[in-house]
């Protein structure tokens, strides 16, 4: 079954005095389990896509479904909640909050999420072992690099279990050995928890790993096709 | 709440200097109001207690003489009366008095004055009166008056001279006596310097009723603290009934209240204009964290923050500026004004002679009285949350996406 379901997806953007169509007509559907890669120049949709996806932006027509939720139909602080329940992000910055620890950033969504302390500390320990950079756990965001910022993000994205990860340009600031681990750590997480990656990307490596490569432009869907790897 | 508390905390310490110079802003700010307001209600009090030292902090009367005061307002002294004082804790001093108006004639000069029945003894503990004679001596004998040199001048009277005094009496009779002018008083007021006369009470009664004894117009009652005032208006109200009134100083002396009020608002405009400066630093801070903060905020808001949470994350960043500036800023100004409480600035040259008369210590006192931090804490407290509603407008109508882009 689908986890995800775009129904005929337009967004315009309004912002300047001309109007811009930056997804003509999407038509999408994702299942557990899928490793995903949207991919499109610059300027094709994909980004949109992808926010959309992720509950950060809402379609001008069309729906939205994730497990059989209209997303359309949520309050802002709804859609708020469901992606801390269900969507897990992972940024081209990183984005980890500056002022927190590697062990404080993955357990910040458990932490919103109600987990006990004691839980969410193991639970962290665990992702943050996983990722391989337990070692660095109380270290902040400015004291490690930017593999090891990246994989963080990848604990703190998987600590919640969300039905799916975002992962818009994840290795576009990585050197090619951090982004060959960290290609390979989400393969990891995809193999051994289900867990459903969807990535917006140019980077030939990541192409090299989707089993599905979506690709956009215009924002029209131009091609899907299924790897075998 | 923790971790509220626990980002709020860290976010403040990323750019410490900013920070530092945030809260150092407050300290100033709250340090000089202190010290200025301080310094402000510690002369009210002063002069509020001179004035009260002179007419005592409650007085007695037959009820509607405040209103109306007159001679036929007088009261005969009930037996017992004095009882009704004792027994009170707080009261310091009791001086039954009597006042009306009157003649005094010297010669050809005639002038129209107030005629101020006192126990001498009493009186004189309680207002050094005998330290304002300029010339002669105190009330000793019956038959002695004092006078203000202004009248003296005015009436061409020496001491040991003879005053005529005509008027009107109680119930009508018209009273008149001579009386020997025993000394010759320099009080700090004009008016008072011109048109008041002294005489022990006995005098006094006799003057306006001489086939009664014991007439009064009012007993003031001086207390050893402000703060028993109410309570001791109390039970004397309970103890006289309703056939005489007690009035509070704050009822006598209304224009030097309202004097103070006046005062009062420059101070406050003053403060103002310190605190607009303050505001607009705390403020300035605030909307910069908030602007750099912008991408960590969509962030927190993707990842599933509600914006309540982010925006009490933003309120407790400025409560904390806020709480540890008024709290540097107390323990800065307390030691020094709680040394300048009871060691206050003395007044010296032309400026200490005025306080002198005016009954005061020549110096500059300054107040610790609890309201004063009270108020200044909460003004500062006020407007540090106010600038916080910069964050809160900022984040209910923030668009993370545009975050993101920008």
């Amino acid at each position: 079954m689908s986890i995800i379901q775009a129904k005929n997806i337009y967004k315009v953007y309004n912002e300047t005095n001309v109007p811009v169509n930056a997804l003509n007509g999407v038509d999408l559907e994702i299942e557990k389990g899928e490793f995903t890669a949207i991919v499109g120049p610059s300027g094709s949709g994909k980004t949109t896509l992808l926010n959309i996806i992720g509950g950060l932006d809402l379609p001008t027509e069309g729906d939205i479904y994730i497990e059989g939720t209209n997303l359309k139909s949520l309050s802002s602080r709804k859609l708020i909640d469901f992606r801390l329940h269900n969507i897990g992000f992972v940024f081209q910055a990183y984005n980890l909050i500056p002022v927190l620890t590697a062990m404080e950033n993955t357990e910040f969504i458990l932490e919103l999420q109600g987990v006990p302390k004691k839980d969410r500390e193991k639970r962290a320990m665990e992702i943050l072992e996983t990722v391989d950079i337990a070692d660095k756990k109380d270290h902040k965001p400015g004291q490690l690099s930017g593999g090891q910022q990246q994989r963080v993000a990848v604990a703190r994205a998987l600590a919640s279990q969300p039905k799916y990860i975002i992962a818009d340009e994840p290795t576009a600031n990585l050197d090619s050995k951090s982004t060959e681990e960290l290609l390979t750590l989400m393969k990891k997480m995809n193999q051994k928890f289900q867990t459903t990656f969807i990535f917006a990307t140019h980077d030939q490596r990541v192409m090299d790993k989707a089993l599905r490569i979506v690709t956009i432009d215009d924002g029209k869907i131009v091609s899907d096709t299924q790897f075998e790897r | 709440m923790k971790s509220i508390i626990k980002i709020a905390w860290r976010s403040l310490w990323r750019n410490r200097r900013r920070t530092i110079l945030t809260m150092a802003s407050v300290v100033l700010s709250i340090s000089l109001a202190l010290f200025m307001r301080s310094m402000q209600f510690g002369s009210y009090e002063q002069m509020i207690q001179a004035s009260v030292n002179q007419v005592g902090n409650l007085q007695v009367h037959d009820t509607g003489y405040w209103e109306n005061q007159s001679l036929d307002r007088a009261f005969f002294e009930p037996k017992g009366m004095e009882k009704t004082f004792e027994n009170i804790p707080g009261i310091k001093n009791v001086l039954p008095g009597l006042k009306t108006f009157s003649l005094a004639s010297y010669g050809n000069q005639t002038r129209g004055i107030l005629v101020s029945g006192i126990n001498p003894r009493l009186q004189n503990k309680q207002t050094n009166l005998s330290r304002k004679i300029a010339k002669g001596g105190y009330l000793t004998k019956p038959g002695e008056v004092l006078i203000g040199d202004n009248l003296a001048k005015f009436l061409k009277i020496n001491v040991g001279d003879s005053l005529v005094l005509l008027g009107q009496g109680f119930r009508g009779i018209t009273a008149y006596g001579i009386y020997n002018v025993a000394g010759i008083f320099h009080l700090p007021s004009n008016d008072m310097n011109s048109q008041l006369l002294y005489m022990s009470l006995k005098d006094a009664q006799s003057f306006v009723y001489p086939y009664q004894g014991g007439l009064l117009t009012d007993v003031s009652v001086f207390l050893k603290n402000q703060s028993d005032q109410s309570s001791v208006k109390a039970v004397l109200e309970s103890r006289l009934g309703k056939k005489f009134e007690v009035i509070p100083w704050q009822t006598m002396l209304s224009d030097i209240l309202q004097t103070i009020r006046v005062d009062n608002v420059s101070g406050q405009f003053m403060l103002m204009i310190l605190y607009v400066i303050a505001a607009f630093g705390i403020f300035s801070t605030i909307m910069m964290m908030t602007m750099e903060k912008r991408k960590q905020y969509a962030v927190m808001i993707s990842l599933g923050m509600q914006r309540r949470r982010l925006i009490t994350v933003s309120v407790v960043e400025t409560f904390i500026v806020a709480f540890i500036g008024i709290l540097i800023g107390i323990i800065i100004a307390s030691p020094i004004l709680y040394y300048l409480h009871f060691n206050p600035i003395p007044i010296t040259g032309d400026m200490a002679k005025m306080y002198l008369e005016f009954n005061i210590p020549p110096e500059l006192p300054f107040s610790i009285k609890s309201h004063i931090f009270l108020s200044q804490t909460t003004i500062v407290l006020v407007l540090s949350l106010l600038s916080s509603l910069y964050p809160i407008i900022y984040l209910s109508r923030f668009n993370v996406l545009n975050a993101f882009r920008h």
